[in-house]
């Protein structure tokens, strides 16, 4: 719910209420007040009869005005109670209104007498009606003007906040782009601004210091496995193995060899997140995909897997080194996890390159592909391959896509 | 041939030095930037190996030092600096070739004797070892003056070998000078026993002798002499 919308919420179901229970006190207070009123009226009324039998000693004239009514009744003596009552007005026949009555009582020459006076309330209740709905009107007026202006006000006042919001939406760590100061007369907003700045100035910062760990780390590694791969070398060079030993060293050439290529992988992968290899050349990708086919042959019939091709042409403008390691990657990969007498399939149309291979059945969890060390049980590789492969596309603006259409795993690249 | 290796960690440069000796090759080297130059200013080698990180000051002003001086000694960058603008840097200043860390000694040693052939380059460029030519421009072998068919790959394997005669060079080695290091084939080495056997093929019937030999599961050794 936007806070805009809670606010009105609370806003109006708090006016109605207060509205409602101010309404029904000013109704009875006005009602009161007029009433008082009319019963002043009726007892003046009573008065001039009284005035009227204690002069002449006999009943005035039963008689009616425009709004007031008297009767007589002869009752029993003292059967009357003198009281106020809200009752009929008679204006025509069978026309009804609203009236308020004083029935009182008068001793005429022995005879006892119940008198009616009524008085219309027609006037009264017209003064209370528009007296209510001006009120009325006014206050509903005063809402919707608050409301608007609420709208309006609010809607201005938070504008910075939206600005704030938008930037930090936009914000990518691995740009050197700061968030925009916006000039906001609001202090609270100041704050977040302010607040959001170095946030981003310290998540950048660790960002970069992670980076240049990373970087070092892998650049100091580099002179031990050199000294160790060195030192096999020459190891190897001293005659007289057993069987025993040269496996031992067999596995530990492996070992070094996936560490080196490991380190690699990390270094290649900072420098490319760094954008550090920008020097851009005109690369046909049918000739550079026909060129690493024809570099790993032997290792496709070693493995006895078909490579089916259908390649247009298509210029890209990129880094040679990185496209080549982007390429390799998905051929190595489409050989890695492939069975034997399995299949590649390659097609570049002006739109996208795709590779396709026959594997495993089940399809790869394509969220985590791309992670940083994800690779199934059973991959001999560094983990990082993919990663490179998204991070190069991502640099040149492609996409890369992964795709499990039995029996084929497709990576496409989309231009 | 005579050498210089420059190179500041201990473990590397003996390592090196060890492969280098023998073979009618002299080795001197250089542990920090101040012995590189006195060596230098001193004496004129075949080739130079080079690392760029030395106590004291850069591989690179060596190298300067070595173009302003019009010295003709080879030059080979060592560095464990995987960045193409180093590599350009070093190779626009004049160095013929740049290794970077980790490598395999036999890769060093077959870089550094193609920059010796270059720098030797008599007009023929040919590479004559025992009964085998190998014509390095036309890309073509041939054993007692039969030519042979060698494919690109067998042919680059061949260069190898004779650049490492008498040392038992690793798979991995075999791989990474074949189809480069960027690539992570884990180790499946089969497709390399397939280029040997290939080749030895060809070398034997063709009545060479059958240099290549299987070194203890782990490499192939191409016997000298």
């Amino acid at each position: 719910m936007k806070l805009l919308t809670l606010y009105n919420r609370v806003n109006i179901i708090t006016t109605i209420i207060v509205m409602l229970i101010t309404g029904i006190i000013y109704y009875q207070a006005i009602s009161w007040i007029l009433n008082d009123q009319n019963d002043k009226a009726l007892k003046v009324e009573e008065n001039e009869v009284f005035d009227y039998v204690n002069l002449n000693k006999k009943l005035p004239q039963e008689f009616e005005s425009k709004d007031q009514q008297i009767s007589f009744t002869e009752v029993a003596p003292n059967s009357v109670n003198r009281e106020f009552i809200n009752t009929d007005y008679h204006r025509d026949k069978n026309e009804y209104e609203s009236g308020r009555g004083l029935i009182s009582s008068v001793t005429v020459n022995g005879k006892y007498y119940k008198i009616l006076i009524v008085e219309s309330k027609v006037e009264t209740e017209d003064l209370i009606q528009i007296i209510f709905g001006i009120t009325f009107g006014v206050i509903l007026l005063l809402l919707l003007v608050l409301l608007i202006a609420n709208r309006l006000i609010l809607n201005r006042l938070w504008q910075p906040f939206h600005t704030i919001l938008k930037e930090m939406k936009l914000f990518n760590i691995t740009d050197s782009q700061e968030i925009a100061q916006t000039t906001t007369r609001i202090d609270e907003f100041t704050e977040l601004n302010q607040a959001a700045t170095t946030m981003t100035n310290k998540a950048r910062h660790d960002y970069r210091d992670l980076k240049t760990f990373t970087e070092n780390a892998s650049h100091e590694l580099l002179t031990p496995i050199a000294v160790i791969n060195s030192k096999l070398d020459t190891l190897i060079q001293t005659e007289d193995f057993s069987e025993q030993q040269s496996k031992l060293l067999t596995d530990l050439y492996s070992a070094v060899a996936r560490l080196s290529r490991l380190n690699q992988s990390l270094l290649l992968l900072v420098k490319i997140e760094n954008r550090l290899l920008t020097d851009q050349q005109t690369i046909n990708l049918k000739e550079l995909v026909q060129e690493l086919l024809t570099q790993l042959e032997d290792i496709f019939s070693d493995k006895q897997i078909e490579i089916k091709t259908n390649l247009e042409n298509k210029e890209i403008m990129g880094n040679q080194y990185l496209i080549e390691i982007l390429l390799n990657n998905l051929i190595i990969n489409a050989v890695r996890h492939n069975h034997p007498h399995g299949e590649i399939i390659i097609s570049l149309t002006p739109q996208s390159l795709s590779v396709k291979n026959t594997g495993s059945n089940t399809p790869l969890q394509d969220d985590k592909i791309f992670n940083r060390f994800h690779k199934s049980d059973k991959s001999e590789g560094s983990g990082l391959g993919l990663t490179i492969s998204k991070q190069i596309c991502e640099n040149m603006g492609w996409q890369l896509n992964y795709q499990h259409v039995s029996p084929h795993h497709s990576f496409t690249i989309v231009f | 041939m005579k050498l210089l290796i420059i190179e500041d960690e201990e473990g590397l440069r003996e390592s090196i030095e060890e492969y280098f000796t023998g073979d009618g090759s002299i080795c001197e080297t250089a542990a920090t930037y101040a012995d590189a130059i006195s060596k230098i200013e001193l004496y004129r080698y075949d080739c130079i190996l080079l690392d760029i990180t030395l106590p004291g000051g850069s591989g690179i002003s060596i190298l300067k030092k070595l173009k302003d001086n019009h010295y003709t000694d080879g030059v080979l960058i060592i560095s464990a600096k995987n960045s193409l603008d180093d590599r350009l840097d070093g190779l626009n200043l004049g160095a013929d070739d740049y290794l970077v860390k980790p490598f395999h000694l036999s890769e060093l040693k077959a870089r550094v004797s193609a920059i010796i052939r270059r720098k030797m380059y008599n007009g023929s460029n040919l590479l004559v070892f025992n009964e085998i030519t190998i014509d390095l421009q036309a890309k073509t072998v041939s054993v007692l003056d039969k030519p042979l068919k060698f494919t690109r790959k067998e042919f680059a394997l061949l260069i190898y070998f004779i650049a490492n005669k008498g040392k038992v060079v690793s798979k991995n080695a075999i791989a990474e000078h074949l189809w480069g290091d960027g690539i992570d084939l884990a180790d499946n080495f089969d497709f390399i026993y397939s280029h040997i056997k290939n080749i030895r093929k060809k070398l034997i019937e063709a009545g060479a002798n059958d240099y290549i030999h299987a070194a203890y599961g782990m490499g192939y050794k191409f016997a000298g002499q």
